[in-house]
């Protein structure tokens, strides 16, 4: 009993060990670089003053008051929440629906049609602090470029990022530069739906808008779910105001204080690490809720076959 | 007689219609590629200006002397140099240690057959969902424990274990796509798994892991925020991203010294640039290739 016992226990390492021996980089680092650090997280959400002595992490534990006050006590929190909200409703569909438009200006045949998908993709390949930069200069009430052009025929000077009133809706007009992106995968979309299709449509007489309700948005419909998908969990998160705002991201009155930001000043400006951890625990939470959400209310998603 | 003249005539106003749409398309798209590539444009030029010239109330959109000097200035009096060099070496080593990692891994779970593979894919695709700051915090703590903090060990060391899940994933798409004769005749000739992969499948993924590749070098060429979260202090060694990034955030940026500022946003934006216009196909088919899986 004992010998088959141990041959059948060689025989799985036999069959297993070299699927595992080419994963282990992987096995290994989801233990140490993820799971690890999860469930660290989850305990210094739970404990308070914790710091690092000759090596040694030090911390007292407060139960669940990190979490009361994010709700009850933190006055930020309103502020916070609010602009990481409208921000995430606001950009995404915007961004869509740009992209789409631009999408479809180019999805012709024309000559040259391709120079000018490169010259709208462009943008995109900026590295995100030089965006920053480059539209905190422009956007500058007295030196910039735009409200220069703006005194020119006498209007402005308009405060752009500085003011609390037209902070976010500066965000939206910056974004608009990076459309390219989501240019690129509708035009894909476009590429795979067949042109019978449409020309099938033509001949019982749709115009553009019947088309696009009828053929192009429902046969893009995977790619729009994925795409709303990811840029919800990437707008949640969204940082970028660091690199432009003022106050280290917070801008003026906390208008562009977006959850990310607070996290980080939370963690590493005011040292409450702890208080941080119980955010992004929140935030998890609320992330996983949504794709939750958006998975049970669409029927698609489709991994790959297996072998 | 009647007939055809106006049967030629409604196809000339057809073509010439065709003709205005046409030239009205041109206009739209030349009108907008001049929107988004004019703040491109003004970076170039502000960056080639006088200190004088960037705080001159008038619109200025072109130097008056364009001053090359300035990308010198850049290199030879700040500390550019040293942060270029420190993200090179960040990215040189990660331009080897992501794809073979990256490509190792996804051969386990596109060509090898063994017990715990789908739970390790789950566990994996599990983990793009989750958001980077939960995971964040506690490295800072473990990264401090382990006396990596202001050192390059944080952007090095944890991309030896898989590169991460999304270049995983692509390159296994990728996998399952040879055909398998080509390993099993190599099975059946006695060719060992890491034989295997090493001659077979991994010079046939050329096209995913030079997308890896590009990827690799665009994010560790633009991170910002993970210096500034791992790599803060003032001793610490600073990556390009970190010191544009400092340098824009310190002073009013529409003023002081901003052609310089303008010249290193310039310089780091052109090597990307260049990146793209040699893998243009190949970063293009990445972006539709992670934008809709299936």
């Amino acid at each position: 009993m004992k010998g088959f016992n141990s041959s059948k226990i060689k025989k799985f390492i036999d069959e297993n060990y070299t699927g595992w021996l080419f994963n282990m980089p992987l096995a290994v680092g989801l233990l140490v670089f993820t799971f690890i650090p999860v469930i660290y997280s989850l305990v210094f959400s739970l404990n308070d003053d914790i710091f690092i002595l000759n090596g040694n992490v030090t911390m007292t534990f407060i139960g669940l008051k990190n979490y009361v006050k994010i709700f009850a006590e933190d006055r930020e929190m309103g502020k916070v929440i609010i602009n990481t909200v409208i921000y995430t409703l606001v950009s995404i569909p915007l961004n869509l629906v740009a992209s789409y438009f631009l999408a479809l200006l180019v999805n012709t045949k024309l000559k040259g049609v391709e120079a000018f998908r490169v010259f709208y993709y462009l943008p995109c390949m900026i590295p995100a602090v030089v965006g920053g930069l480059l539209w905190k200069d422009m956007f500058d009430t007295t030196y910039g470029v735009f409200n220069k052009m703006l005194g020119f025929i006498g209007l402005g000077p308009f405060q752009f990022f500085s003011n609390e009133k037209t902070a976010l809706s500066s965000v939206f007009l910056m974004n608009m530069w990076g459309i390219g992106g989501g240019m690129i995968l509708w035009l894909s979309a476009f590429k795979n739906i067949g042109r019978h299709y449409y020309e099938a449509a033509e001949l019982d007489g749709a115009n553009a808008w019947v088309k696009l309700i009828n053929i192009t948005i429902p046969m893009s419909t995977s790619m729009i779910f994925f795409n709303i998908i990811t840029s919800v969990i990437g707008t949640l998160q969204y940082n970028g105001t660091l690199t432009f705002a003022s106050r280290d991201g917070r801008g003026p009155e906390n208008s562009l204080y977006m959850y990310a930001v607070k996290i980080y000043r939370e963690a590493f400006e005011k040292d409450n690490m702890g208080y941080a951890c119980s955010l992004a625990w929140i935030l998890l939470i609320v992330i996983g809720l949504i794709t939750v959400l958006l998975f049970s209310t669409s029927k698609w998603v489709f991994y790959g076959e297996e072998t | 007689m009647e007939a055809k003249s106006i049967l030629l005539a409604e196809s000339r106003k057809a073509k010439r219609n065709k003709i205005y749409s046409g030239g009205i398309l041109y206009l739209i798209m030349i009108l907008l590629a001049v929107i988004l590539l004019f703040p491109y444009a003004y970076m170039v030029s502000k960056s080639l200006m006088t200190s004088e010239e960037v705080v001159d109330p008038r619109i200025k959109l072109f130097p008056a002397v364009p001053q090359i000097a300035n990308y010198l200035t850049l290199f030879i009096e700040t500390n550019y140099l040293k942060a270029t060099l420190n993200t090179l070496f960040i990215i040189l080593f990660n331009l080897i240690a992501v794809p073979l990692s990256a490509s190792l891994v996804a051969f386990s779970f596109a060509k090898l057959r063994w017990k715990g593979r789908n739970l390790m894919f789950a566990l994996m695709l599990g983990t793009m969902m989750l958001p980077a700051v939960v995971t964040q915090l506690p490295l800072y703590i473990i990264y401090a424990k382990l006396g990596w903090i202001d050192t390059l060990f944080p952007f090095t060391i944890p991309n030896l274990f898989g590169g991460g899940a999304l270049y995983i994933f692509l390159l296994r798409q990728f996998m399952m796509g040879i055909p398998k004769d080509m390993d099993n005749a190599a099975k059946i000739d006695g060719a060992s798994a890491l034989r295997r992969f090493w001659s077979i499948t991994f010079p046939l993924c050329k096209p995913v892991l030079i997308y890896v590749m590009v990827n690799v070098f665009i994010a560790y060429w633009g991170d910002y925020y993970g210096p500034l979260v791992y790599m803060h202090s003032s001793n610490a060694p600073k990556t390009l991203a970190y010191v544009v990034f400092i340098d824009s955030t310190d002073k009013d940026s529409a003023t002081y010294k901003s052609n310089m500022r303008m010249a290193g946003g310039v310089f780091m934006s052109v090597i990307p640039a260049i990146l793209f216009a040699i893998f243009q196909k190949q970063l293009i088919e990445g972006v539709i290739m992670t934008g809709i899986k299936d």
